[in-house]
């Protein structure tokens, strides 16, 4: 709306600049000078024609021409001051005047039109390098489309942009500028349908045909199919300032190619999760298969040797108690794959109370009673006040450290367990007698399945463990980390923050 | 009765150790244990077992690399325990000399059956490399190249009488594909089992009584065959 004005208003200043030269060379030739020269007079009013024509639009160098004609006429041919002719000579210097102006200006607007439009098409080209450039950075797939109908939009300064793709008889439609417009579903289908049936290449308006336009709340929506080479994919819809039609369909295209390298980038992620989730399927049976076979086939014959008539009576015990302490293994197995599962649902919730650290030490050592039995457990606590936090999940995660510290350390040794309040909250470390953690280990020790190089061929030890140690410090907005001590064996530290929650309500039963 | 056997148990799991441990001794063995292979290694060499036990999953070494060790050193029965549950370990821990596998979980039964066919296979040893084979019905005289069921002789083409005096001679336990392909075709033939299935149909047809459902020569899923005698 602004353009037309301003051209209006500048056509407008044009004609009366034009109409002040005129009469500015009929009052100079005229009176001041008295030239009755035809030839003259005619080539002064020539040079405003051709002055006008340079400047001004078509229509104001016509009219420009046709005015100057009636000066000459009505000023200086004879009977001057009348619309009549007596000479026949004076006739054809009027009409080879008007010609000559006319062809001018009509050459004027030729060359200017050629000039704008080579402008015009610079700058689109520009638009489009910029968009491309744009597309070329696009990564994120989840936003692509969003992001690509924004584009569009800024670097053509279009008022509104849709990328409208079909799928399953319906429309998805990502929009972008500063315009809302209720885009009619049937009219996208029709486009799309007439874009599939036929291709035509309008060497005139150097587009393919297909281009179609629409008009909501009165505003002219065009609609442009998306092709790769030549197959259409889905519909562009573009409003606000007029783009030329050749540009809108290399812009198509650019679009096209766009919403293709976004399918891709989706398709390939898609692919990739797929694949993790297949590894760590594997990884689970293997590690599950593993270490159900060996308690069980101590179990069973356990079991059987209990029967046995063959077995000294003295025997018996010990076979009974073997047989609890694997089932308690495989109980702890179980809990493990259960936990999990949790944690990759997310279904852990988490409820602060008031708590001893000595309490969550006591509850995480009872957990793994069994496997700490051949270790010396040192503990050490200080302060020993009540801090704020989830008591539960706090001595689940201490109790996969102390497991840990048991099962690679040598049976006998010490494990240390100390814990004091930081700022950061409640730390509690756990310290083995073990060799430690290898170097090459560190970075992945936390890892889903992950076991330290030494200790793969170790029947026992599922890599499940440490990753929900960090598991369920993450919902409890805690960390775990790992160095080696001083004095060799590997040290575990949990941070958990403490009365964090507060200001939260009761936190939800689970 | 004979000196008692003495079995080296190879596993590091000491779940394992405080079942399988009794159920030996209960059953009239002398039961060592060795929770490494190099514990294993040192063992076999020292104390001359009679029969190992060797886990696959060993802390320190692969445990087909230690039954490869032992079978270079002693000719001693190795049976393997295999947790793995894929057949290639087993399959491997065979070629490279076991003599037997369990996989767990096992029971009780299908151990000790395993240990006492390997351990009367030690002692007949020398007996059965010529002479008379018996098992059941079936007859084999490994002189006279005559295999005779009941009262019938059976007439065998050489390679089938190869075949079937080869599993004999290694009777109750497993002969790998690639044992068996190795022995009777040579070692160019042991990527080519479609040699061996038809072979032991073929034989199948002509000493087991009901082809369908043998008696005597019996398949290991992909791993093997056995020749059983009981």
């Amino acid at each position: 709306m602004t353009v037309m004005a301003s051209r209006g208003a500048a056509d407008r200043w044009h004609v009366a600049a034009a109409g002040v030269a005129l009469a500015v060379v009929t009052l100079t030739l005229g009176l001041w000078l008295r030239v009755s020269n035809a030839a003259i007079v005619s080539s002064s009013f020539l040079l405003v024609v051709l002055v006008v024509a340079a400047t001004s639009r078509l229509w104001v160098a016509v009219a420009t021409s046709v005015a100057a004609m009636l000066c000459l006429n009505f000023f200086f041919l004879p009977p001057v001051g009348t619309f009549s002719i007596a000479e026949v000579q004076n006739w054809v210097v009027l009409f080879v005047f008007l010609a000559v102006s006319l062809v001018a200006s009509n050459l004027s607007a030729v060359a200017r039109a050629r000039t704008h439009e080579a402008v015009g098409r610079r700058d689109e080209l520009a638009r489009l390098f910029d968009l491309s450039r744009d597309v070329l950075q696009m990564t994120d797939s989840r936003e692509a489309l969003s992001v690509l109908a924004r584009s569009v939009a800024r670097r053509f300064d279009l008022e509104y942009v849709a990328v409208a793709l079909p799928r399953a008889g319906e429309w998805d439609i990502f929009e972008a500028g500063a315009r809302t417009i209720a885009l009619d579903r049937r009219e996208l289908t029709k486009a799309f349908a007439s874009a599939q049936t036929s291709l035509e290449f309008d060497a005139y308006a150097r587009t393919y045909a297909g281009h179609r336009t629409m008009t909501v709340d009165e505003q002219v929506v065009r609609l442009v199919p998306l092709r790769v080479g030549t197959k259409p994919i889905g519909i562009l819809a573009a409003a606000g300032r007029e783009v030329e039609a050749g540009t809108l369909d290399t812009l198509a295209g650019v679009v096209a190619i766009a919403i293709e390298r976004a399918q891709f980038l989706e398709e390939r992620k898609a692919g990739e999760l797929t694949r993790q989730s297949e590894q760590l399927k594997t990884a689970l049976l293997a590690s599950i298969g593993h270490d159900l076979r060996t308690p069980l086939t101590a179990i069973r014959i356990a079991a059987s040797n209990i029967q046995a008539p063959e077995i000294a009576p003295d025997e018996r015990f010990g076979q009974a108690d073997l047989i609890l302490s694997e089932v308690e293994r495989l109980s702890r197995l179980f809990q493990n794959v259960l936990e999990m599962a949790r944690i990759d649902a997310g279904a852990i919730a988490t409820e602060a109370r008031w708590t001893h650290p000595s309490e969550i030490v006591a509850a995480a050592r009872d957990q793994v009673e069994q496997t700490l039995r051949e270790h010396k457990v040192e503990v050490r606590i200080d302060p020993d006040e009540p801090v704020r936090l989830d008591p539960r999940l706090t001595a689940s995660a201490l109790a996969h450290l102390l497991e840990n510290a048991a099962q690679y350390s040598p049976s006998g040794s010490t494990i240390g367990i100390f814990s004091r309040v930081t700022d950061e909250g409640l730390t509690i470390e756990v310290r083995d007698q073990g060799p430690g953690i290898a170097p090459a280990d560190l970075p992945r020790l936390f890892d889903r399945f992950y076991r330290g190089a030494a200790s793969r061929t170790r029947a026992s030890g599922t890599g499940m463990g440490l990753w929900i140690v960090r598991g369920l410090l993450a919902v409890e907005h805690g960390r775990v980390w790992v160095e080696n001590g001083t004095d060799g064996g590997a040290q575990f530290t949990i941070v958990v923050p403490v009365g964090v929650r507060e200001a939260e309500p009761a936190g939800s039963p689970l | 009765m004979a000196p008692r056997s003495r079995i080296l148990l190879v596993d590091d799991e000491v779940a394992i150790q405080r079942a399988v441990a009794p159920l030996l001794r209960s059953r009239g063995y002398d039961v060592e244990i060795a929770g490494t292979g190099a514990e294993a290694l040192r063992s076999v060499a020292a104390r001359t077992p009679d029969l190992v036990v060797l886990d696959l999953g060993l802390p320190d070494v692969e445990g087909t690399h230690v039954c490869q060790q032992i079978r270079a050193k002693s000719a001693v029965p190795v049976i393997v325990l295999s947790a793995r549950g894929s057949e290639a370990d087993k399959v491997n821990a065979l070629d490279l000399g076991a003599d037997d596998y369990v996989t767990k979980p096992f029971g009780p039964e299908e151990l000790l059956a395993r240990i006492r066919v390997a351990l009367r296979r030690l002692e007949s040893k020398d007996s059965e490399d010529t002479g008379v084979f018996r098992a059941g019905a079936l007859t084999i005289d490994y002189d006279r190249r005559r295999v005779v069921r009941g009262d019938t002789e059976i007439r065998l083409t050489p390679k089938e009488f190869e075949l079937l005096s080869l599993l004999a001679k290694n009777h109750d336990r497993v002969l790998t594909h690639r044992a068996v392909l190795k022995a009777v075709w040579g070692a160019n033939a042991v990527e080519q089992p479609e040699h061996l299935w038809t072979l032991v149909a073929q034989l199948r047809k002509k000493i087991e009584p009901d082809p369908a459902n043998p008696k005597y020569l019996l398949s290991e899923p992909w791993v093997g065959y056995r020749f059983v005698t009981e």
